[in-house]
């Protein structure tokens, strides 16, 4: 245990020794993510998100108030999909989409015998602009759904009460419906008033990308730095400082935890600029500052224990840099920690988040979104805990022979 | 303290060290002498705790490096033949983590780790990156790593390979030193002036077997007093031995068509006997040294090759 403590204040000291190294693997991709910021932010292109769609009433009145979406020009910046409750709140999690409707089961009845009835609308807080235009527009139908209800009321709920109508109960209800369009007539026909749009570009467009690439970003700098902090072992190797430490009463297993630890307290730093990056930088309201922020510390740490693992069962050195630069880089790609899960094809997204930087930049959004919560975290521990137990002992394995 | 019993280590086939037996004592230095590949370092392993015997026993301070590891390595100190350092960590730092290795504590292990910087002279670069050292600096280094615990066995593994003549010096001294304060060191080299030189008892190891073994002064007189002959040129070998059979006392160590090695009592006087024999059958002699007894020439003896080869 007293070793313990030793080898945690040798690998922080050969950090301060050389903290450019350090630097390095973490600095690529959070200049990545400040280039396409750059690139990017200031751009004009129509923001483009999903909207997810939980019809439980499946009424034509249903399919009138969701159908205001996939109409020009929400149409263009929105692609519905129609899914169900959880299935919707499950993909609200990983951030797959920009925000959730759910039009309640009995909602046509409610509407058309004028009873109060609640839609629910999830936003995805990651996102500022498209979840504010799902919001507003649907307000306004609600709105428009309100002055019907004022001025058609009465014969919507006589056609309401008639399981089938009676043909004067048709006759009375065209009746009002014609009387009420006449008297509409004079301000729809010629309109009264001309409304022009201008779309301009918010001023803090330039940070919902942020937004985005930032998690991914962060993602793939902790896989950076687990590589090269991995490929360290073999350092180690060369200098024959492993094989010596073989020869005094110490053991490897306390070195490999010291390097855990080391890094542990080394990706605490990182991951709170990173959360506050996530703030202040991304403008991204974080649910839960420090669930995300132990995350991001506990998912760095297991990534570096699993390339641990692949560099010390390479035969050399240089294998396991190729071997580690072979595993990273895909794993960056399809993982969501590049590009991250809202750019790519739905089927390229379904398979990254089974990989392990997939799984963990999902869960941190979740943690960051605040869907996910303590319990999410100590089931997510667990896990890694598991893994990290074998890789742990495989790599002490090898070790021994190195 | 350390107890070395008909010791094997092979790996397949071949066999590096075969029934190796040797004891070694408390304030005594004792060496294993060999060329390179002779199982000095397969045999400083075992004992080490870095490899697992096939056969045998090793025990350290009364503790088997097998069964009780830990309690043996305890009592170990060990200076491997290939420095072991943290090249970007300062000597400070890297004795402050073989200590701590080792299971020391400040304030004590503070106390020594001023000690033996100044024992190996690196006070005055005790802050700088290891890096930045000479060769010389990293193998005192090397060598204070090992010390720092006041281990009670000292294991040196070719210490010097590669030291300027002055850090040489300097570091049998510090050997020296280590073993008048009791410590039991085993010390291997293939510098034969060098075991001369320190050694209180001496084993001499190839092909991974003991072939030879005592005090410096038992070693000297397997040799019986007598001189080694080198002898080259170009020689016809059945002419040259026959000629040569024919001197008094003389023994034909090695024989070729370029070599011909003797041994013999009072080489000088019997050299012109030995020209004279050699020039009638014939042989073109370009080049004779003569060596008077030493581990080098008992080695010779032993194994009909030198040292070095």
């Amino acid at each position: 245990m007293r070793f313990l403590f030793t080898a945690v204040n040798k690998d922080l000291a050969r950090l301060r020794r050389d903290p450019l190294g350090f630097a390095t693997s973490l600095g690529i991709p959070l200049v990545l993510v400040t280039l396409i910021t750059l690139v990017f932010g200031g751009g004009q292109a129509t923001p483009q998100g999903r909207l997810l769609v939980a019809d439980e009433d499946g009424t034509l009145l249903s399919q009138a108030l969701t159908g205001a979406f996939s109409r020009e020009p929400l149409s263009k910046m929105l692609l519905m999909a129609t899914t169900g409750r959880e299935e919707g709140q499950r993909r609200m999690d990983r951030g797959d989409a920009s925000a959730l409707l759910i039009v309640p089961k009995g909602f046509q009845n409610a509407f058309l015998q004028n009873q109060p009835v609640q839609l629910q609308l999830v936003t995805n807080p990651a996102q500022e602009i498209l979840p504010n235009i799902v919001e507003e527009a649907l307000s306004t139908v609600v709105e428009g759904g309100f002055y019907l209800q004022r001025e058609a009321g009465v014969p919507l709920r006589i056609i309401a009460a008639e399981q089938t109508p009676s043909d004067d109960t048709v006759a009375r209800v065209s009746v009002a419906f014609n009387r009420l369009g006449r008297s509409l007539t004079k301000y729809l026909n010629p309109r009264l008033i001309d409304l022009e749009l201008y779309v301009t570009a918010e001023k803090r467009e330039d940070q919902n990308v942020a937004a985005i690439f930032l998690p991914a970003m962060l993602f793939m700098g902790l896989l950076f730095v687990g590589n090269a902090h991995a490929l360290d072992i073999w350092r180690e190797q060369s200098w024959g400082t492993l094989r010596r430490l073989t020869t005094t009463p110490a053991s490897l297993g306390t070195l490999l935890g010291g390097r855990l630890i080391s890094l542990a307290l080394i990706l605490s730093g990182v991951a709170v600029v990173g959360v506050a990056g996530m703030r202040w930088f991304a403008h991204v309201q974080v649910a839960s500052v420090p669930l995300a922020t132990l995350w991001l510390v506990l998912s760095g740490t297991a990534f570096y224990l699993f390339l641990v693992t692949i560099a010390v069962h390479a035969s050399s050195q240089r294998t396991a840099n190729v071997i580690g630069n072979l595993v990273v880089f895909p794993l960056s790609l399809v993982g969501g920690s590049f590009f991250p899960f809202e750019m790519m094809p739905d089927w390229m997204a379904s398979i990254g988040r089974f990989t392990p930087n997939g799984w963990a930049v999902t869960t941190f959004k979740a943690f960051v979104a605040g869907s996910a919560h303590t319990t999410d975290f100590l089931i997510g521990t667990s896990y890694i805990a598991a893994v990290g137990s074998l890789l742990f002992v495989l790599t002490l394995r090898r070790m021994r022979k190195l | 303290m350390i107890e070395v019993e008909h010791l094997r280590k092979s790996y397949g086939e071949l066999i590096a060290v075969d029934s190796v037996s040797f004891a070694a004592h408390a304030g005594e230095i004792f060496g294993l002498l060999g060329p390179n590949g002779a199982g000095k370092t397969t045999t400083i392993g075992c004992i080490c705790g870095l490899l697992v015997p096939s056969a045998g026993h090793v025990k350290v301070m009364r503790h088997d490096v097998v069964r009780e590891g830990t309690a043996a390595r305890a009592n170990l100190g060990v200076v491997p033949q290939d420095i072991a350092l943290y090249d970007d960590l300062s000597a400070r730092e890297n004795l402050a983590y073989w200590g701590g290795a080792q299971g020391m504590r400040s304030p004590k292990l503070r106390e020594r780790i001023q000690q033996v910087l100044e024992l190996t002279g690196l006070q005055d670069r005790a802050r700088e990156p290891v890096k930045q050292f000479s060769g010389g600096m990293k193998r005192r280094l090397n060598f204070a790593c090992g010390i720092l615990h006041s281990p009670k066995v000292l294991l040196l593994d070719e210490p010097t390979v590669g030291v300027d003549p002055q850090s040489r010096v300097r570091l049998l001294d510090l050997v020296r030193a280590e073993a008048q304060a009791g410590t039991c060191v085993l010390y291997t080299t293939h510098y034969m002036e060098e075991a001369e030189a320190l050694c209180d008892r001496l084993a001499i190891m190839d092909h991974g077997k003991v072939i030879a073994a005592g005090t410096l002064t038992e070693l000297r007189s397997m040799l019986a007093e007598r001189d080694l002959l080198r002898l080259t040129g170009m020689f016809s070998p059945q002419a040259a031995r026959t000629a040569i059979q024919q001197i008094d006392s003389v023994e034909i160590l090695q024989s070729d068509e370029s070599l011909l090695l003797l041994s013999l009592a009072g080489a000088s006087q019997k050299l012109p006997a030995i020209f004279a024999a050699l020039a009638a059958a014939g042989a073109e002699l370009r080049g004779t040294t003569l060596t008077q007894p030493s581990l080098e020439s008992l080695f010779i003896k032993l194994t009909g090759k030198e040292l070095r080869e």
